[in-house]
């Protein structure tokens, strides 16, 4: 019952995204980067509509999905933390740093914490070289980080 | 001397206010577009920028002014300029920091160029990962049009000119013009073979001119101080400046903007200030992972395009990292095709498998059951990759591979004969040992480790069952005796 | 901004306005705060709070602009200080303890303080 209620939400919700950009297909991926903004992982259901309301094949839409790494079929966590593993980080220890915060997670790079507060995964290069290594949670960035740093970082994501 | 910067791409970044047009205004902006519209016709532009020996700053290093004319000639209903801001080079922020430092020099000269081929709409294809440059263009963009420096019929001359934002998505290969021009029109961004080329049928299948955002930022100078002024600036091929993301082991991390024929010594010396920590140098990677790893006998290689390419890197974007002797410089070659095995689009059989094959060859042999027929091999391979890929990520991805069996041989031979890695960066092939004179016997590290592989009665002498070992260093980090030795 | 309607206002503009800034640098402090991803990234934000709060309160004509990158990402946050008719200075790693110094001290003061970058500008 609540998976109709919210397939409803999901179709009403793409229709709006679609019809600002015209449901033009040429800005498929401005409309998934819409909604999943708006949904925060693009699930099967999502594709779906987007597909229908641009009246282009299902596969097409996952084929896009897929191919570009800003876009997730998985829901992330409330705090998702991004670990650069751009060449500048790389080389001032980037996977050191991504190896203590899988322990003290408890998780894998790519995962998201049982209880959906945290998630890890890598990005490539956010471009602040400068600040080498770099860790983002959500918009926020920091830099300079050492490994045994992030049991500090993320005891301030308390709730 | 010491070596200077000279800013003529990062004319105005960090001196005006990027939010405020008339900043620009004041230091001479959008004065190379008037300059266009009320004299020079289409033609004369297009000489104008051929003369000045602009080469196109985001690695191809094709000239700026021949791609202008292929776009001019065709005769077409509509055609587009395209501004490639999808700067995924790993250690490159140099587009990030003039779209958020001066996002007018792109714009005006992305009008510059629509007036030189005859386009009226233009289009900035931006990483959706730079939210601030985003923001700061989408202001430029609407105070533009408010003063009547974009829109229709700028300044009462009849040319229309507007812009407009796509958003790219997280992939390396849309920096190909071909695969860029893919994913602006909602497709997976797949290259596709030229001829034909974007000049003549690019977005929408109209003839389509794409630059880098460097490119772009050059090109109202150009015109406001004359070609003869930019083309004597530089070396005899490569004219003008060239802007740097100096990353890495370097003292002063940071963006410069040098003369081309700058010399790597003086870039990382005098402008960088050396090496971190007073580390011995070890080498510079420039191109990103299309390009090679430099070392010591190439310091004095001047930075222009064909000297970069005879000593076996690239130009590239502008990211140029600088190692220390911590540094494996087989691991980075191994990091850099990590990355283009998760890049590869997968379109072309070279890429998509030769890559990965390179991959796993340098997986065994940082993981110490490489043979000395295992390096035979990846060179062969990277020649065949080179040569048989459809596009530029392909033809190029080899060439941190090759450059580092060139330079650094001897470190694979390391790897492969002895087991051992100089630098100690790769994990599999070091050995704990316990320092039998220092160890008092306390069993902090036998505590410590996970694998149980550490021995000993307390108050003895501990040491280290090397079969059980899995060299997580977990006891080097608790011993308080100095103890642990890694070999 | 008023519309643009000729090339020769906008030239007639673009002297207007370098005139002007030019007179504002023979009479004005101005500051200028690096406001790129990696200066926020290292606390450019608050820097820039308290020169807008804490200048208005001295007896000084001053101009505060927020600029992209300095290319100084070693040394960000990064600020800028011109006091009338002298030479750029340039600040590195700013935080609100140095940037009340440079109020203070260095605009106020006349005094040279630490913290002053080797950096030229072209």
């Amino acid at each position: 019952m609540t998976c109709s209620i919210n397939q409803q939400i999901i179709k009403e919700k793409i229709v709006e995204i679609c019809s600002e950009f015209k449901n033009d297909p040429d800005d498929l991926i401005a409309i998934l980067h819409k909604a999943q903004g708006h949904f925060g992982f693009l699930p099967s259901e999502v594709q779906q509509a987007v597909a229908e309301q641009l009246r282009i094949p299902v596969s097409k839409v996952f084929g896009v999905v897929t191919f570009y790494s800003y876009f997730t079929m998985e829901p992330k966590g409330k705090y998702p933390i991004s670990i650069c593993m751009g060449t500048a980080c790389y080389v001032k220890g980037a996977e050191k740093v991504l190896g203590d915060f899988e322990t003290k997670l408890k998780i894998k790079n790519g995962q998201t914490t049982p209880d959906g507060k945290f998630s890890l995964n890598t990005l490539r290069c956010i471009g602040a070289c400068g600040l080498a290594p770099v860790v983002m949670i959500g918009e926020k960035v920091y830099g300079g980080v050492k490994p045994e740093d992030a049991g500090k970082i993320i005891s301030e994501y308390k709730d | 001397m010491k070596a200077q910067q000279l800013k003529i791409a990062l004319r105005n970044c960090g001196v005006i206010d990027p939010e405020n047009i008339q900043d620009y205004i004041a230091r001479e902006g959008y004065l190379a577009l008037g300059k266009c519209l009320a004299g020079g016709s289409r033609e004369a532009v297009v000489e104008t920028v051929k003369k000045s020996g602009l080469r196109g700053r985001g690695g191809g290093g094709f000239s700026t002014g021949m791609k202008w004319e292929f776009a001019a000639k065709p005769q077409s209903d509509r055609k587009f300029v395209v501004c490639n801001a999808d700067e995924g080079d790993p250690g490159a922020f140099m587009d990030r920091a003039v779209l958020e430092g001066d996002p007018h020099s792109v714009l005006e000269a992305m009008a510059i160029c629509g007036y030189a081929i005859g386009a009226e709409d233009g289009y900035i294809y931006i990483r959706a990962e730079y939210p601030l440059a985003i923001k700061r263009l989408k202001t430029a963009i609407a105070q533009a049009e408010e003063a009547g420096l974009l829109g229709s019929n700028i300044m009462n001359t009849g040319f229309n000119f507007k812009i407009y934002l796509k958003y790219g998505a997280g992939a390396f290969v849309c920096g190909e013009e071909t695969a860029l021009i893919k994913s602006m029109e909602g497709h997976r961004g797949e290259p596709v073979s030229k001829p034909p080329f974007p000049a003549t049928k690019g977005y929408r299948g109209k003839p389509t001119n794409v630059n880098n955002v460097e490119t772009f930022a050059n090109v109202a100078a150009i015109i406001n101080k004359g070609a003869d002024w930019f083309a004597s600036i530089g070396t005899e091929k490569s004219k003008g400046t060239k802007v740097f993301a100096l990353a890495g082991k370097v003292k002063n991390v940071g963006l410069v903007e040098v003369p081309m024929g700058t010399t790597l010594r003086e870039l990382i010396y005098d402008i960088g200030g050396g090496i971190l920590d007073d580390k011995e140098f070890q080498a510079v990677q420039t191109g990103g992972p299309s390009g090679g790893c430099l070392t010591v006998k190439h310091l004095d290689t001047p930075i222009d395009y064909e000297s970069l390419v005879a000593s076996g890197s690239m130009m590239g974007s502008g990211g140029m990292i600088v190692m220390d002797e911590d540094d494996c410089m087989v691991a980075v070659a191994q990091f850099y095709l990590e990355f283009t095995v998760e890049e590869s689009c997968g379109k072309c059989v070279p890429c998509r498998e030769g890559n990965k094959a390179l991959y796993n060859i340098l997986h065994k042999i940082t993981h110490g059951s490489g043979t000395m027929a295992d390096i035979d091999r990846l060179k062969e391979l990277s020649v065949v990759i080179k040569s048989t890929s459809l596009c530029g990520l392909g033809q190029t991805s080899p060439n941190p591979v090759l450059s580092t069996i060139n330079n650094f041989y001897d470190d694979y031979v390391q790897h492969v004969v002895d087991k051992k890695c100089r630098a100690k960066r790769c994990r599999a092939l070091l050995e704990y040992l316990v320092i039998e004179e220092n160890c008092i016997g306390c069993g902090a590290c036998k505590r410590a480790c996970p694998a149980d592989a550490i021995l000993g009665e307390p108050k003895k002498k501990h040491f280290i069952d090397q079969e059980k070992c899995i060299k997580c260093g977990a006891c080097y980090q608790k011993c308080k005796f100095n103890a642990i030795a890694i070999d | 901004m008023e519309k643009v309607t000729n090339v020769e206002q906008l030239k007639a503009l673009q002297s207007a306005l370098s005139k002007e800034a030019e007179q504002a640098a023979s009479k004005k402090v101005i500051i200028r705060i690096a406001m790129a991803t990696c200066s926020i990234a290292s606390g450019a934000k608050p820097v820039l709070d308290f020169f807008t709060e804490e200048m208005p309160r001295q007896p000084l004509e001053f101009i505060i602009k927020s600029t992209g990158c300095t290319g100084l990402c070693h040394s960000e946050p990064t600020v800028e200080v011109t006091l009338p008719g002298k030479a750029p200075v340039m600040f590195g790693k700013v935080d609100v303890k140095k940037a009340n110094e440079i109020v203070n001290d260095y605009i106020k003061g006349g005094k040279q303080i630490e913290g002053i970058l080797e950096v030229s500008r072209s």
